[in-house]
């Protein structure tokens, strides 16, 4: 319990900085392309597999922190017209399936799929890395997932003060 | 079967405000695991998760958000404003028309709608009202004018939708979308004027319009970024990626040095929910590319355009069929998930009846972005509600008729494909 509270704490303050960071470079990145492309007779080839790099790993890890501040699109028409009582029961229910996605899409399936990719040798044509570490960012994903909907499911009447705030 | 299993799963996930995204993917698994090993399934998911937004066009549109968060904190939308107030403001409607054309301006540098509503809202609002106008008009006012962004390039939505019509040229779309979203926005300034002619309310003041100079000199900078970016795409100077990064580097200078508007300590919050606006549609469009693999190997697009083409096979009736049936999505799905959702679905259909996936497109996201002003779920209507600070219940008498204006010009775009297809071909994009 106490473990967990000081996980979500240490995620919370790591994940928006490395986020932030993470798209300060994807900036940077494809506007180092445009201007050796414009001034360099060899324009640069690694910016933009870069860019589709960072792309998936913002994208993935952007996910599990938006899951965290409940931020993702949902129709929340019927659940609001829910007695208290059973929208908490919903909610619950909503905790459960995502933690189900995280293990079993996120961490099964992307575990299996980075293990194929590591086996079969495939590599970026540019950069030459192995994309096993790319799409090592799906089993990551899943792991935060998972971590925060079970401090959802754990601290429902926490979350129902904050959100009313 | 599997499109029934599919349709269940993903109607009773939706119905408890599962995200949307993962309902998709709940859906595509179970239908999956119909007729696929488990193993396999999930890992095609968790594949198509990376592979479905592994792509350089898709990156405009991070780029796109960001730029559109930095342009409306940083003093961008005021200088638009106070700009469309020297043009039209001393006319009868004249801060009406203001409002309209300010998110139009807005839309055509930045990408999204919701960015127009709040930035152009939380000027023209509380002008309006100084000037006798209701705030529940106001604010139907900016909800409906800021949806002409979505058409209006640079456009996330026509980003999207060019991939999932499975590669319309976002360029081609990109120009596509002026002439539509210029006739909604004229439409939207006639339905204003009527308004003002039966509501009487009183001329604008003259000090409240600046004076003609400072105002188009001070607009100068926002306005060359129109042309930055949009020359730049259509005379290919650059891509449509690359031009969202010159917006991104662009308005950042424009917004901490010119305007200093914006401190650098502002950037770092920007950055998270530019992120985190990124993460949510990138998750949807993942999810949808999963579900989309899925019809495909299911052949259900076939299918369904067989039954569509059963009850007719004339082209405007279908294309009738089809607005209605998008109508009412949109009143309870937001623009993304519905283009990604409808477009594989909906597209092989038209296509068959020779209508271009252009003219469809810009049609489906003109008939999509009605939804986005309506209840029960309309994201522009919420963020416009809550800006004017007004319930949403007194907001939907004065916009009925702004509704009216925005499907007569879903009509006309339907009716006569040229009006989409003409920019695009003089520019010999298509």
């Amino acid at each position: 319990m106490n473990v967990l509270n000081k996980l979500i704490q240490s995620l919370d303050s790591f994940l928006p900085r490395l986020l932030a960071v993470l798209m300060g470079l994807l900036v940077v990145d494809v506007a180092w392309q445009v201007m050796t492309r414009f001034v360099l007779p060899k324009p640069s080839s690694f910016t933009e597999e870069l860019a589709r790099f960072l792309l998936i790993w913002i994208s993935l890890l952007g996910a599990a922190y938006a899951y965290r501040l409940h931020s993702h699109l949902g129709l929340d028409l019927f659940v609001k017209k829910l007695s208290p009582k059973n929208a908490m029961m919903v909610f619950r229910i909503n905790c459960v399936l995502v933690a189900i996605f995280a293990v079993v899409v996120l961490i099964v399936g992307g575990s299996h799929l980075v293990s194929l990719t590591w086996l079969l040798g495939q590599q970026s044509p540019v950069l030459n890395i192995s994309m096993a570490y790319i799409y090592s960012v799906v089993p990551i994903s899943g792991a935060i997932f998972l971590i925060y909907s079970i401090s959802f499911l754990i601290n429902v009447n926490n979350i129902n003060a904050e959100s009313e705030q | 079967m599997i499109s029934l299993i599919l349709l269940i799963v993903f109607a009773i996930l939706l119905f408890i405000n599962l995200p949307i995204a993962l309902a998709i993917i709940f859906a595509t698994l179970i239908a999956m695991l119909y007729s696929i090993d488990t193993l396999p399934a999930l890992t095609t998911i968790a594949q198509r998760l990376t592979v479905g937004i592994d792509s350089f066009a898709l990156l405009a549109i991070p780029y796109f958000i960001l730029s559109g968060y930095l342009m409306g904190q940083g003093g961008i939308a005021k200088r638009l404003v106070d700009f469309a107030k020297v043009l039209v403001g001393r006319l009868p409607a004249g801060l009406a028309y203001v409002n309209v054309i300010s998110c139009a301006l807005f839309g055509s540098i930045s990408g999204s709608s919701v960015a127009a509503t709040s930035a152009v809202g939380g000027f023209m609002i509380p002008a309006m009202e100084k000037e006798g106008y209701k705030r529940s008009f106001s604010a139907a006012v900016t909800v409906t004018a800021a949806t002409t962004g979505m058409l209006i390039p640079p456009s996330n939505i026509l980003i999207i939708y060019s991939l999932a019509s499975g590669g319309v040229s976002v360029a081609a779309l990109f120009v596509a979308g002026y002439i539509p979203g210029i006739l909604v926005a004229l439409l939207l300034m006639v339905a204003c004027a009527l308004y003002v002619r039966k509501h009487n309310v009183q001329p604008i003041s003259k000090d409240a319009i600046g004076a003609f100079w400072p105002s188009f000199i001070g607009a100068i900078p926002s306005l060359f970024l129109i042309f930055i970016i949009i020359g730049g795409i259509i005379g290919g100077m650059f891509t449509p990626t690359e031009a969202g990064v010159v917006a991104v580097l662009y308005s950042l200078i424009l917004s901490v040095i010119i305007y200093r508007e914006l401190k650098i300590s502002d950037i770092y919050p920007i950055l998270i929910k530019s992120v985190v606006t990124t993460a949510i549609v990138m998750l949807l469009i993942g999810a949808s590319s999963a579900m989309s693999w899925l019809m495909t190997y299911e052949s259900i697009p076939q299918d369904i355009s067989r039954l569509l083409l059963t009850l007719s096979d004339n082209p405007l009736i279908v294309l009738l069929i089809i607005n209605l049936i998008l109508l009412v999505v949109g009143t309870f799905m937001d623009l993304t998930p519905a283009v990604l959702i409808f477009t594989p679905i909906l597209l092989p259909v038209v296509e068959t009846l020779g209508i271009s996936p252009l003219h469809f497109g810009i049609m489906m996201i003109l008939n999509l972005s009605i939804g986005l002003c309506t209840p029960p779920v309309g994201s522009v209507l919420f963020i416009g509600c809550s800006i004017a600070k007004v319930n949403l219940v007194d907001v939907i008498r004065p916009i009925i008729p702004l509704y009216i204006a925005m499907v007569i010009a879903l009509i006309l775009v339907t009716v006569f494909a040229p009006l989409s297809e003409a920019l695009p071909r003089y520019f010999g994009l298509i």
